[in-house]
């Protein structure tokens, strides 16, 4: 009825296809670059750069936010995790859906691209979104005692304390700096100028994204059983049932310099791959080199 | 002081480029890249999902030795172990300081160090299995495990184009520095050089967007003029397409020989 006026936005097949490779290969250039930038401690408290969190949300207000989210959010698992040996096994479900999930609200959050103030606050909620949804699973397990935390004493007050503090810091510091203001900076340049590029129409104050069409009743059924799922699989695997006594034995027998030579192994081990980086440099270098011939 | 200096020549972005299209398309001819893809998917959900599960340190130190064996076979790059360890070992050294801070002792250490042993096996098989496959391959074996046409080939395009957008992105920060003006006080904690690159990373992104939307435009419609979206919706297509994907007596043998190690390591302990 009223849908004169109210269009919906819609892609087609390759299009789709475009920007979902767009979000996931420059969100998965991001991850990487952020995991290779070492993070400063102040004492306890880490200040890193937790993701280009703006990336994904300027794709998902300029473009379909249902594929820049899941594009982003898999080129973050591929790229930034199981490439670098970074995967965590059933706990990346949940980031996977919480960070779609956040991304995708920012942005049908938006309506109107050319609205800073709408951007602003689309890129503040979908930080918060995510950030939430961690923290919020990551005191559930605690909560639940998922975590052997009771046998350890100090390790569960800093734990909540730790949780707190990270999603202050993620929200006014990784929020602000990395999301808040690129987002406020590139969305408003890029708009109108990157939609031609891809052969498609700017996002206008009159489309919208109609939330039954795309999140159906299945869509939130399964998420609701993955992220269960995910939950449990990480319950049933931090719920060791003789670790505790087994761990005070290991300790009296061993005493703590099992701990020093399991860090110093690790220690080694990376010293190690120094060495054999800067040994291997020219035998690298000749080989691209040839390669490059080749091709 | 010698070593330094050739340690930050290695991680220079080139190198880095270069270590990532080694990943791609450098391991061809190792025993792990001669499998069948869904040999290595099969054996890396058995390695990714059941450490989660076991609690018995030596069980898991039994796998954690038989990946690093396969990590050797497969000749991952240093440069990933490297960022591997950085991530272990800092997570590790964290905690540590942390219980310490709140007043607990060292034997806070010990479920971490279980938990880093886990992290560790599971990591490595995915490295190992990752490592092995050059783009081709792992969007072939997507496909052929059900993962949609379209998804399959975007993971394989993007695997492939990254160490050009690194390249790209490396290129685009460099002018913005040589255009651009450094702080000349580098402030307390370096914080005004700090703000400054954080600003450049930032900024470099807004003509990497416009040309990688340039790029998956044509990388999109030079698929569709080799008619993919048929492909991608026909099984006969398919079939075609993934004839070549064939398990043999080399990918049962693995199989067997990984299900033996692990089940004598279950027994022995």
């Amino acid at each position: 009825m009223q849908d004169v006026t109210k269009q919906r936005y819609k892609l087609t097949q390759s299009q789709k296809m475009m920007v979902f490779i767009l979000s996931m290969s420059l969100y998965g250039l991001s991850n990487m670059i952020t995991e290779l930038v070492p993070s400063a401690y102040l004492g306890p408290i880490e200040f890193s750069i937790e993701y280009f969190a703006f990336i994904p949300l300027t794709l998902c207000i300029l473009f379909h936010p249902l594929y820049a989210a899941i594009g982003a959010s898999l080129g973050e698992v591929i790229f930034g995790e199981i490439m670098l040996g970074q995967f965590g096994g059933f706990g990346e479900l949940e980031k996977f859906i919480a960070f779609s999930l956040a991304m995708y609200v920012a942005g049908t959050y938006v309506r109107d691209p050319k609205n800073l103030r709408q951007v602003g606050i689309a890129a503040m909620l979908g930080v918060s979104i995510h950030q939430a949804i961690s923290v919020m699973v990551d005191m559930l397990k605690v909560w639940v005692g998922v975590e052997e935390l009771e046998a350890v004493p100090g390790l569960a007050e800093s734990v909540v304390v730790v949780e707190g503090f990270a999603f202050v810091n993620d929200l006014l510091f990784s929020g602000i700096l990395f999301a808040l203001l690129p987002t406020i900076y590139l969305v408003p340049r890029l708009y109108g100028k990157i939609e031609p590029l891809l052969g498609m129409k700017p996002r206008t104050r009159d489309d919208h994204f109609s939330l039954t069409e795309i999140i159906g009743a299945r869509v939130i059924a399964g998420g609701i059983f993955l992220a269960g799922a995910a939950f449990l699989f990480e319950f049933l695997s931090e719920s060791g049932i003789n670790i505790i006594d087994w761990e005070a034995d290991f300790v009296e027998n061993y005493g703590q310099w099992v701990i020093w030579l399991s860090l110093g192994i690790a220690g080694l081990i990376a010293l190690i791959s120094i060495l054999v980086m800067t040994k291997n440099k020219s035998k690298a270098t000749g080989m691209t080199n040839e390669k490059r011939n080749v091709s | 002081m010698e070593y330094t200096r050739r340690f930050t020549e290695k991680l220079s972005v080139e190198q880095m480029k270069i270590e990532l299209l080694h990943t791609a398309y450098g391991n061809g001819h190792t025993f792990l890249a001669k499998l069948d893809p869904r040999t290595l998917f099969l054996w890396y959900a058995f390695f990714g999902i059941v450490p989660w599960f076991l609690h018995e340190t030596r069980i898991l130190l039994g796998m954690l030795g038989f990946m690093i064996v396969t990590t050797v076979i497969a000749r991952v790059s240093p440069l990933i172990i490297f960022i591997l360890c950085l991530g272990l070992l800092g997570q590790g050294g964290y905690l540590l300081v942390i219980s310490l801070f709140f007043g607990g002792d060292f034997s806070a250490m010990l479920p971490l160090l279980k938990l880093t042993a886990k992290l560790s096996v599971i990591s490595l098989a995915s490295i190992t299995v990752f490592c092995s496959m050059n783009p081709d391959k792992l969007s072939n074996g997507l496909l052929k495990i059900g993962v949609p046409g379209q998804v399959s080939f975007s993971i394989a395009y993007g695997y492939r184009m990254l160490p050009t957008l690194l390249e790209e992105y490396h290129h685009v920060f460099q002018s913005f520095r040589l255009r651009g003006k450094a702080p000349e006080k580098r402030g307390i904690l370096y914080w005004r050089t700090i703000y400054y690159f954080i600003q450049i990373a930032m900024r470099s992104f807004y003509p990497l967007l416009l040309s990688t939307a340039k790029r998956a435009r044509t990388t999109v419609e030079a698929l569709e003029t080799k008619g993919s979206k048929y492909g991608f919706n026909h099984t006969k297509v398919k079939e075609l397409k993934l004839a070549s994907l064939r398990m043999q007596g080399m990918d049962y043998g693995f199989l067997i020989g990984s299900a033996i190690y692990v089940a004598s390591l279950f027994i022995i302990f």
